[in-house]
């Protein structure tokens, strides 16, 4: 419902408000897509044009050598002097994409399910005494700074399941075995398996169902199971849609968890490896970076390299915009933030 | 009206308690357990083969003489501030006016809006953009025969460099514009049939009707903001001369730069206090109920 009457858009008063309000608003668009824009075209630059000033709207001769390092270290056209030494990537970036993908992939796929029962348990199935205690205690956590557990997680993957004190078995006094899960996709995917916030979404749009529907499906003899499966979860396509973005979005994107519990490149996910490769391009003064990150530049990929892995980070984020797109923008009138 | 315990309400609830389960053992191992082993690990020293209690000396260690945490603590609050002015009242005002305009024109602004960017690529390219040699910015300056900012690296205003970003990378108003759609058309018609201009009805339907919502996310913000970390990691480091360390830097870099796991857990715990307080004034004086 707008709120400038329908009947006075002609006036010069509200139309000119309107156009104040439309220059605002794509002024805003343009500010959100230029970032984009720089950071596509600059990973087809060339390390020359790359620092030119004014900077060149399309590249003059656009060249996908950055993406190159996707699949090699080495982009196919250095061979020579920068294969002589490692650069500061390690690993092609495929690897960290790999990483990255499994840690988001595992996570939606325990979160999303489990979280999904519960709060339809919560909303549908417990309706005795026990009810608001649970429904406390699956959300009573969102309201405390995750950061606080931060240094007692980390203490608990080292040493599975206990977090400080190690307890020494009854006759062989030897210590109690226990796991260290630091450095494997699991240190990152544990803590972020449950979700208090999904778990809000999810009993938000749960509670809209009525309960009707459920209790006829009942006297038509369904199984709880039953009706979970044919009458609820065909309703709940949108809210798994939204719940689905939001757990991508923050499991792809995170960054301090895994920055505290991988240290091993090899199990680095996108995110941390964007960041070290930055540091190194952004060191000050220059002379403290790594001498294999100047041969990279040397040979061409710096900034478009970083652009580049900047841009293979961001396409996945987009790919479920765009498969979620319909959900987000009808989907959020779901009740579920109340 | 309280139910009656049925026979198939107890069953119910025994398939609920099934269901629930998995999510039960997780929230409980890595959303509770480790909250209250905070409380333990705070009061502890941590030595290579064992930890001994150390009373309240990880606290007084913040307390008592240390510059750190008032400057990590006023940088927050600044943080938050700037945010609150920034990042928060724009995109209100951003979904209002987009209500404004035309379906497709809404379709096609919330499409381009919401283009996604993966956040570490977002920081990044900012942190680019500001630099002092290779900048953008610096370069329209220098263009324009300006005289060029130090952006980042000049501690007065790499706060307010830093929240930028921010306002334009997210895309704003999703929350809002649900809300906005929810407000029946009647109360508008009548406001106009009373002779109320747009910024009236803004301010007596629009924002009493999104209270409850700004309330929420509100809490959810301040809660999110005391813990940045990302922006100023990445962006300075916390510098210059710690003028952007936040508290939880602070905390990150005394438990996992020198493993002061007690001192890094007591700092978490005072700035949960301070979050606590916050959020406790925040709903008594920003009531959710729309009719106040």
């Amino acid at each position: 419902m707008p709120l400038i009457a329908k009947v006075g858009r002609t006036h010069f008063k509200t139309k000119s408000l309107i156009v104040i309000a439309a220059l605002f608003l794509w002024i805003g668009v343009f500010l959100h897509l230029f970032p984009v824009w720089w950071m596509f075209t600059t990973s087809l630059k060339s390390t020359r044009e790359v620092f030119e000033f004014p900077p060149t709207l399309w590249p003059r001769s656009p060249s996908l050598k950055a993406y190159g390092l996707f699949f090699s270290v080495f982009a196919s056209s250095l061979k020579g002097e920068a294969a002589a030494g490692k650069i500061s990537l390690v690993y092609p970036v495929y690897i960290y994409f790999k990483n990255s993908f499994i840690i988001t992939g595992v996570t939606m796929l325990i979160q999303i399910p489990m979280v999904a029962i519960a709060a339809y348990s919560i909303s549908k199935l417990i309706t005795a005494k026990w009810n608001r205690i649970l429904f406390l205690f699956f959300i009573g956590t969102m309201m405390i700074p995750m950061q606080i557990s931060f240094i007692p997680n980390y203490l608990i993957l080292r040493h599975f399941p206990f977090p400080t004190k190690i307890p020494r078995l009854p006759i062989s006094h030897k210590p109690f075995p226990t796991y260290n899960f630091l450095n494997s996709y699991w240190a990152v995917i544990l803590p972020s398996m449950y979700s208090a916030f999904s778990f809000i979404l999810f009993k938000g749009f749960f509670d809209t169902i009525p309960d009707e529907l459920i209790n006829a499906a009942r006297l038509d003899g369904a199984s709880e199971l039953g009706i979970l499966r044919r009458i609820v979860l065909p309703l709940s396509k949108p809210i798994l849609a939204v719940v689905a973005y939001f757990t991508f979005n923050s499991s792809w994107n995170n960054f301090i968890w895994p920055l505290i519990v991988l240290k091993e490149r090899k199990v680095w996910p996108l995110s941390l490896i964007l960041y070290h490769f930055q540091q190194q391009l952004f060191a000050q003064p220059p002379t403290e970076m790594d001498p294999e990150t100047e041969k990279l530049i040397r040979a061409g990929i710096s900034f478009s390299g970083l652009m580049a892995i900047s841009i293979i980070q961001s396409i996945p984020v987009f790919i479920m915009f765009i498969i979620f797109r319909e959900y987000l923008m009808t989907g959020i009138k779901l009740r579920g933030f109340k | 009206m309280p139910k009656k315990e049925t026979k198939g309400g107890k069953y119910r609830g025994r398939i609920g308690a099934l269901l629930i389960t998995p999510a039960f053992i997780t929230q409980f191992i890595f959303g509770w357990f480790p909250i209250g082993v905070a409380f333990i690990v705070a009061f502890q020293k941590f030595y290579l083969f064992k930890n001994v209690y150390v009373g309240f000396d990880n606290f007084l260690y913040f307390l008592q003489n240390n510059p750190m945490t008032i400057i990590t603590f006023r940088n927050t609050l600044y943080y938050t501030g700037l945010s609150l002015a920034l990042t928060f009242l724009v995109p209100i005002l951003v979904a209002i006016f987009l209500m404004e305009m035309r379906k497709g024109v809404i379709r096609a602004m919330m499409i381009l809006w919401f283009i996604p960017v993966a956040s570490m690529a977002g920081i990044i390219i900012w942190k680019w953009f500001y630099d002092v040699q290779y900048g953008l910015f610096n370069g329209i300056l220098k263009s324009l025969s300006l005289p060029t900012l130090r952006w980042l690296d000049d501690p007065r205003i790499a706060m307010l460099c830093m929240v930028l970003p921010g306002l334009i990378m997210y895309g704003p108003g999703l929350i809002y514009i649900a809300s906005l759609q929810g407000i029946p058309d009647e109360l508008y018609e009548a406001a106009e049939l009373e002779g109320a201009g747009f910024w009236r009805k803004i301010w007596s339907i629009t924002l009493p009707r999104l209270r409850p919502i700004i309330a929420m996310w509100l809490i959810l913000s301040i809660i999110i903001w005391f813990q940045v970390f990302d922006f100023p990691y990445i962006m300075t480091g916390g510098g210059p001369v710690y003028a952007t360390r936040s508290v939880v830097i602070y905390m990150y870099d005394l438990a996992f730069g020198s493993f002061h796991y007690g001192k890094g857990t007591a700092l978490s715990i005072m700035l949960f206090l301070v979050i606590m307080v916050l959020v406790v004034i925040q709903r008594k004086y920003f009531k959710e109920n729309i009719d106040v």
